[in-house]
């Protein structure tokens, strides 16, 4: 347990030692999305489910930041780990792989959390600002499972995706190509019931839209997908990525750059 | 807590490494005796990095096995990692925490959560207690050194595996570095040091290794190695000039001469061959075999 807690509080303290970058940063582009998209162009965009379009925004812009947080505290701490070269002291120590797994994803959950939470103080703020009350919280156990899912699954993805970059460019790559357009068009800026047909089929087949619309319906009590099928995807992934986190680890590399 | 069953402290039998097509580690077997410290030698690409590797469990070995302490490193890495420290060959920097954070997080590893006095104990051994609060890259190149030698005795393994501790570090350092090294041998850690320096391992290895294109080309007492690999070089300056034949004479310029004669003659055997009286002589100089002649000597002979 100890070995556990160890890890677990290194990799917080880590993320808070570089508050600016990890927290305040994210806090600022929520903000900016939150000014330009939900008040600005919000007045000019209609809701399929029939909420103002700020109260659409504000759960996907937390899920986004959650899951970018969750995903960058995990690949950026193993891959400076690399750089640096302390990967090899966690492996040369007695500590399983497991111990690695939950330590870093639950400091991912952690960082994630925070800024969503950041993120959702301000998103509430700017609500009430329009709207005259605060944004409340429909199905607060539902919100709580998907921030788990969300911050474990893709604290998991950036173990995996760290472990076998071999540049920072790799992993900036699957960032830039593959984790903004999933997120970009997973549901966060519009919802997919406004799309055609052909496009909102495509959707579906998109991951990242069943966990933005989890936590949409944790908040909001309304979804773009059936939320048991957001929960099966989410148990689905978080295996899936369990599975493959910890291949990467019993078969990737924890010698230096 | 250690599990100490056995105690050689490491036994290597018929280690074999290959990355695909390359074997790097050819079955290479021998053992570290408990309280000695012990010497892997060889030139760059010889196979040290990866044995140690091995032994770390960064790397799994082709076939063969390294025991520590009686354990299967392969089979039992959690038992074995309790017993050993590793010096690394490189610096690491971890940028975000101070020497005492590094320190504290590095005992957490092994299973230690109040290990202040310990801690406290290795920083002022180390001389860096004044220190404890700096960053890694505040810190001089002697000082990271240091540090890094700290991190592998947190836990207070019972045998150390130092690779190039001193690369890269000046001769007073180095020096610094060697007495501290002596002394945990002292206080009763076995000791497998991987190093370039041929004098280092001189000065501290009671026996030695020496591998070359992943095969060990001898595992011998130290100065065994330079007594059977090196010869005795014998300078003799005469009061005057005279001719001298000998099948030790390697050269001669008008009254000096210098011999090159086994390890295990004396001056007194090669005089008494040359029938010079001590009369005769006007300064004698002898200059030992090194370990590093011994070194070049067995890798060219192979």
């Amino acid at each position: 347990m100890i070995i556990f807690y160890t890890l677990l509080s290194r990799e917080i303290k880590r993320f808070m030692k570089v508050i600016v970058q990890t927290v305040v940063s994210p806090f600022v582009t929520s903000f900016l999305y939150l000014l330009v998209f939900g008040v600005s162009l919000g007045s000019q965009v209609n809701d399929p489910h029939g909420l103002p379009y700020l109260a659409f925004l504000i759960p996907g812009l937390v899920m986004m930041s959650l899951m970018n947080n969750a995903f960058q505290n995990t690949s950026s701490s193993i891959v400076t780990s690399k750089f640096s070269g302390d990967l090899e002291d966690i492996r040369v120590a007695p500590i399983t792989n497991h111990q690695i797994i939950w330590a870093m994803i639950i400091g991912a959950l952690v960082r994630g959390s925070v800024v969503g939470l950041v993120t959702y103080v301000v998103g509430t703020s700017f609500y009430y600002y329009m709207q005259g009350n605060f944004l409340g919280v429909s199905h607060p156990l539902i919100l709580f499972y998907f921030v788990i899912a969300g911050g474990f699954i893709f604290g998991l993805i950036g173990i995996c995706i760290a472990f076998w970059a071999k540049t920072f460019d790799q992993l900036s790559a699957f960032s830039a190509f593959i984790l903004l357009p999933l997120t970009y068009l997973g549901g966060v800026f519009i919802s997919i019931k406004s799309l055609h047909p052909f496009w909102q089929m495509i959707s579906e087949w998109n991951p990242l839209l069943y966990l933005i619309n989890g936590l949409r319906y944790g908040v909001l009590g309304v979804s773009d997908v059936d939320i048991t099928r957001s929960v099966i995807v989410s148990v689905v992934g978080f295996v899936s990525f369990y599975f493959l986190a910890f291949w990467s680890l019993k078969k990737g590399s924890f010698q230096r750059w | 807590m250690n599990f100490v069953d056995n105690k050689i402290p490491l036994k290597i039998q018929n280690l074999v490494k290959s990355y695909g097509p390359i074997e790097a580690v050819k079955g290479v077997s021998f053992e570290v005796k408990a309280g000695e410290i012990f010497g892997l030698l060889g030139p760059n690409g010889a196979g040290k990095t990866s044995i140690i590797s091995i032994l770390t469990t960064l790397e799994e070995p082709t076939s063969g096995q390294a025991l520590i302490f009686g354990t299967d490193v392969t089979k039992q890495p959690m038992i074995t990692k309790r017993n050993i420290g590793v010096v690394h060959q490189e610096v690491i920097n971890s940028g975000f925490f101070d020497v005492e954070e590094i320190l504290e997080f590095q005992s957490g590893y092994y299973g230690l959560s109040k290990n202040t006095e310990r801690i406290h104990y290795l920083l002022n051994k180390l001389g860096l207690f004044e220190h404890r609060r700096k960053k890694v890259k505040q810190l001089s190149g002697g000082m990271k050194r240091r540090l890094m030698i700290g991190k592998a005795l947190v836990h207070n393994p019972k045998f150390l595996l130092l690779d190039e501790p001193t690369a890269g570090v000046d001769i007073t350092l180095r020096e610094t570095l060697w007495k501290f090294v002596l002394e945990l041998q002292k206080e009763g850690l076995s000791i497998l040091l991987t190093t370039h320096y041929l004098e280092e391992a001189e000065q501290l290895c009671q026996r030695v290794g020496i591998i070359n294109y992943g095969r060990l080309e001898c595992v011998e007492p130290t100065q065994y190695v330079i007594d059977k690999f090196t010869q005795k070089k014998i300078i003799l300056q005469l009061r005057k000039p005279r001719v001298l034949t000998s099948r030790y004479l390697q050269s001669s310029e008008h009254n000096n001469f210098t011999f090159r004669v086994p390890m295990e003659k004396g001056l007194g055997d090669l005089l008494q061959e040359l029938e010079i009286s001590s009369q005769e002589i006007n300064d004698v100089k002898i200059v030992e075999g090194t370990l590093e002649e011994a070194f070049i000597a067995v890798l060219a002979n192979k």
